[in-house]
């Protein structure tokens, strides 16, 4: 390499180079002082009118419809008040005002106003669901208090009110996890919280949309930034049947327990009532803490769901599948007998039928019709425990029945092995008497014995409550019976409405078999009349059934919690829904009104 | 012998350094995060790099060069494959914490080689062939950069060709044509590459109210925080509290305007001073180099430098289109901090090494 090269040509192209990059600079400079000093004021007057607002755009929530297109969750248009509190100059005159127009108290506003996120731009929702008056006073003091917007929004309305509570379900208020786990969630939206609203969330829920705007120091809109546009939620069909739902919660009327109707034919969930019920909609606005409070610490528990969450001992209903495992088991035949005196003594203890009298010779046909204690105390002897709790499992009791729907409870079956691992104490021979009349460790819901008497019904298929129609939902399980055993013991349950010594006679006058039941909830002592019991140790009284005989349709379980007598409690309210049931002869196809 | 660093540029670099410190600081709460502490240490880590590289001697970046050259695009081939994608671009490597942007090395790598180059030439001027391997040299590179795709970095490689061009010499009748194809490329990529929102970015420019609260939007909110400065600034951290949430992307493309609103004149002449006196700095050391590939590769820094100074200011005070380029060592972004430390510590190694000539 040459030493002391010739560089003069570069250079001077190096300096025409540099020079320009600095007359850029200069110009620059020049351009910054014609901003700050030239235009300055200019330029300050329009920062002051140059505010950004992000505006929420409320997505509609899908409606739920019932199978006949009756709406059971609708939207209602709404005003709400949004505080965007980082523009506000005097924040605390403004809270006071807010707190005056009587859509929130001052204090927790303030609570909230201190706890709001990093993220400044959004508003805060200070008010929900403002009357025209409310309106009025924002909009007139408008100028007063720019840092407020009224904006439209919706609010979730349930055409039918009490009667679908716990099955249509309500919303909640987002929870704090779910706003750390998804930004740009507002704080202010609702999701569902219980029954299908919960169960359909996702496909309910639109998109939120927000719109980003430029507003005047008095809160004038100068112009739109950029807008993503919200998104409907999708309109759902499920196969409640709202009529009957609703002719199901007047005839529990008053009393405590659950009405399920499920179609046997697929499990299609016609009814599920839980009573006493609550309104809904107070969980679509604001729930103020004495609202809260009434509601959950109400003895009555209007909240839970006993449909699907309240366990009661199923008492005689278990019979039917008893008789059919002993049958299909080879254990009795249906002409085998018992000679029922009105009480027996087992394992060392006495154990009484419910009729004082007895109810002479019984067999299998018989033993249904009249319920009688005893000769399902010698049938269950035969079965034993492990047999008895296999079948019971087997027609789906004792777990949840995979309706989707949000805390189903499953109920319990006790055997030697669960008592062991579980409750921790030794199994008395004795209690396995008590669970051949469904008594003692045994607990089932509503919904599993709708579905137990489905499989009977429908000729041995266990199907899959459903509520919302999809591909799993069609799967049902064949549990493969002896149809003329299934005849037999079907046949012993026409005789429990029809029969001369039938339990359930109320209900003569419909094509209807069933069973009906009555759930001890403490012992009777000897000489005591259950009627002089008081009244939260009354008896559950039960009724499970189907209509027509042939091919049945509709299969309905009543439970009414301290009600006393299966027969005399339970078979007439559910006469009532069978009915109605019965009356509503043209059925829409079970697919039509869905999607 | 070595020669002292040139207190004048470290002078300038600590200043530029620490106006965006306190800037990031200010940002940090309105961004949402903590971007301080990591900035502080790319800074450092910065800093330190540009005095080891100054003490290595001239003739071993010129030794390097292909070496570098041909590890600037190979990690810009891998990253097409094996990057992280950011809003859309493929540009980053991930390795635990850190994050690394090729193309902000690569642009070093493909400075030191053009200067390699130019720098073992005699003094007449380019042919066209020699002239179009310059070219190639760095459109390679920057072909790569483009389909990741990162526009803002892509542009930042077009002034080296064009000074590498110009300091190698082209005849009079070649920058005619040289100027007529590029007006050519322009209309025709105006009319097929370009996509809407990009023209009317340039629209923009020549009609600054054309879409106040849409396309103007970022430039629109840009000059009014500079604006509102005024001369002495709102004082740093409260600023304008109503206005500084306004700006988009104010740790990076559009820091400058938090810096003006905070400041004032005084800080943003300041800090358009400090730029200008390293800029001057550069000029020096390539002012004192007695080698051609000192002079070149100083002068090189210096034309990408003041070109990325150039171009994000004239977007900040809405004079030149919104491209995502960012201000060089103020912006937020440790591998553009870091790759700039590592074109100025070369930079110094001419100054320190300038009567070794090799």
């Amino acid at each position: 390499m040459e030493i002391r090269e010739d560089l003069g040509p570069v250079r001077q192209r190096a300096i025409v180079l540099l020079l320009t990059a600095f007359l850029l600079f200069g110009a620059l400079h020049l351009r910054i002082a014609q901003l700050q000093i030239v235009e300055g004021s200019h330029w300050r007057t329009m920062a002051e009118n140059n505010r950004l607002r992000r505006l929420p755009l409320a997505s509609v929530r899908g409606r739920i419809y019932d199978r006949r297109g009756h709406v059971l969750a609708d939207n209602l248009p709404t005003w709400n008040l949004l505080l965007f509190p980082d523009e506000a100059s005097k924040l605390d005159e403004t809270l006071l005002f807010v707190a005056d127009l009587g859509v929130s108290d001052a204090a927790s506003l303030h609570r909230r106003v201190n706890q709001r996120g990093v993220d400044r731009l959004a508003p805060m929702v200070v008010g929900e669901n403002l009357d025209w008056q409310q309106v009025a006073r924002v909009r007139s003091h408008q100028s007063d208090h720019p840092e407020l917007s009224v904006v439209a929004g919706f609010r979730r309305h349930y055409p039918f009110g009490n009667a679908t509570a716990h099955i249509v379900g309500h919303l909640r208020l987002v929870s704090e996890n779910e706003l750390r786990s998804s930004a740009g969630l507002d704080p202010s939206t609702r999701v569902g919280a219980t029954g299908i609203e919960s169960l359909a969330n996702d496909f309910l829920t639109g998109q939120a949309g927000e719109r980003w705007v430029v507003v005047s120091a008095v809160g004038r809109q100068l112009g739109v930034v950029r807008e993503d546009p919200s998104a409907s939620g999708k309109d759902l069909a499920v196969t409640i049947d709202a009529g009957l739902q609703q002719i199901a919660a007047e005839a529990l009327g008053e009393r405590a327990g659950s009405v399920v109707a499920i179609d046997p034919r697929h499990g299609a969930v016609r009814v599920m009532y839980s009573s006493p019920s609550f309104n809904a909609e107070l969980f679509s606005g604001p729930l103020s803490p004495e609202t809260w409070n009434a509601l959950t610490t109400d003895p009555r528990h209007p909240l839970q769901d006993r449909s699907l969450q309240g366990t009661y001992p199923p008492g005689s209903t278990i019979k039917p599948i008893l008789a059919l495992a002993a049958l299909t088991d080879g254990l009795v035949t249906p002409n085998w007998t018992v000679q029922c005196t009105g009480r027996v003594v087992l394992h060392g203890h006495p154990f009484r039928c419910w009729r004082r009298g007895g109810h002479g010779r019984v067999d299998l046909e018989h033993s249904l019709e009249a319920s009688c204690d005893v000769y399902y105390y010698q049938l269950g002897q035969r079965l034993g425990i492990d047999r008895m709790a296999r079948w019971l499992e087997l027609f789906g009791l004792g777990r949840s029945t995979g309706t989707g729907l949000p805390s189903e409870a499953s109920g319990l079956i006790g055997t030697p092995e669960w008592s062991r691992r579980v409750r921790g104490t030794p199994w008395y021979a004795g209690e396995a008497v008590s669970v051949s009349i469904g008594q003692g460790p045994v607990l089932t819901t509503a919904i599993q014995m709708a579905r137990a008497f489905a499989a009977l019904a429908n000729g041995g298929r266990l199907v899959t409550p459903h509520v919302v129609v999809g591909p799993e939902q069609a799967n049902s399980v064949d549990l493969d019976l002896d149809p003329t055993h299934l005849a037999r013991v079907k046949k012993g349950l026409e005789l429990v409405v029809h029969g001369e010594t039938g339990t359930a006679r109320s209900l003569a006058g419909l094509p209807v078999a069933g069973k009906t039941g009555t759930a001890q909830v403490a012992r009777l002592q000897e000489g005591v009349d259950s009627k002089d019991l008081a009244p939260h140790l009354q008896h559950h009284a039960w009724f499970v059934g189907w209509a027509p005989l042939i091919d049945p349709e509709i299969v309905i379980a009543v439970v009414v919690e301290h009600g006393g007598g299966g027969g005399s409690i339970a078979a007439p309210t559910a006469s009532i829904i069978f009915s109605a049931a019965l009356d509503n002869a043209e059925q829409p196809s079970d697919h039509a009104p869905e999607e | 012998m070595e020669h002292r660093i040139d207190a004048w540029m470290i002078l300038a670099v600590a200043g530029i350094l620490g106006a965006s410190l306190v800037t990031q600081n200010a940002v940090s709460q309105v961004v949402g995060t903590q971007l301080l502490a990591r900035q502080l240490l790319w800074a450092c880590a910065g800093m330190l790099t540009l005095i080891i590289l100054s003490r290595i001697r001239l003739d071993y970046y010129a030794r390097l060069a292909p070496l570098a050259y041909g590890f600037g695009l190979a990690s810009l081939v891998a990253v097409l494959f094996f990057g992280e994608v950011r809003s859309g671009t493929r540009g980053w490597f991930a390795m635990g914490p850190l994050t690394l942007q090729p193309s902000e090395f690569a642009r070093v790598a493909t400075i030191l080689m053009v200067a390699a180059w130019l720098g073992r030439r005699s003094g007449r001027r380019l042919a066209a062939g020699e002239a179009a391997g310059v070219a190639a040299l760095v459109l390679v590179a920057a072909g790569l950069v483009a389909l990741e795709p990162d526009l803002g970095v892509t542009l930042t490689y077009l002034p080296v060709a064009v000074a590498a061009l110009w300091l190698g010499g082209l005849p009079r009748w070649a920058w005619v044509w040289l100027v007529i194809l590029t007006l050519v490329v322009g209309v025709a990529a105006w009319n097929t590459v370009l996509k809407d929102f990009q023209k009317e970015r340039v629209l923009t420019v020549l009609d600054p109210e054309r879409d106040p609260y849409g396309v103007g939007y970022q430039v629109r909110q840009s000059k009014i925080a500079v604006g509102a400065g005024g001369l002495a600034g709102e004082g740093v951290g409260q600023g304008s509290q109503s206005l500084l949430r306004y700006l988009p992307a104010q740790h990076t493309d559009f820091a400058f305007a938090v810096w003006a609103e905070a400041t004032g004149f005084v800080g943003a002449s300041g800090l358009l001073l400090a730029y200008a006196l390293l800029l001057y700095r550069i000029g020096m050391a390539a002012a004192v180099a007695e080698s051609r590939f000192g002079l070149i590769l100083a002068i090189l820094v210096g034309a990408w430098f003041a070109f990325q100074v150039v171009v994000n200011l004239g977007m900040v005070l809405g004079l030149l289109p919104t491209t995502g380029i960012t201000l060089p060592l103020f912006s937020y972004g440790g591998s553009s901090l870091l790759s700039t430390c590592v074109a100025l510590g070369v930079v110094q190694s001419v100054w320190r090494h300038r009567l070794v000539n090799q």
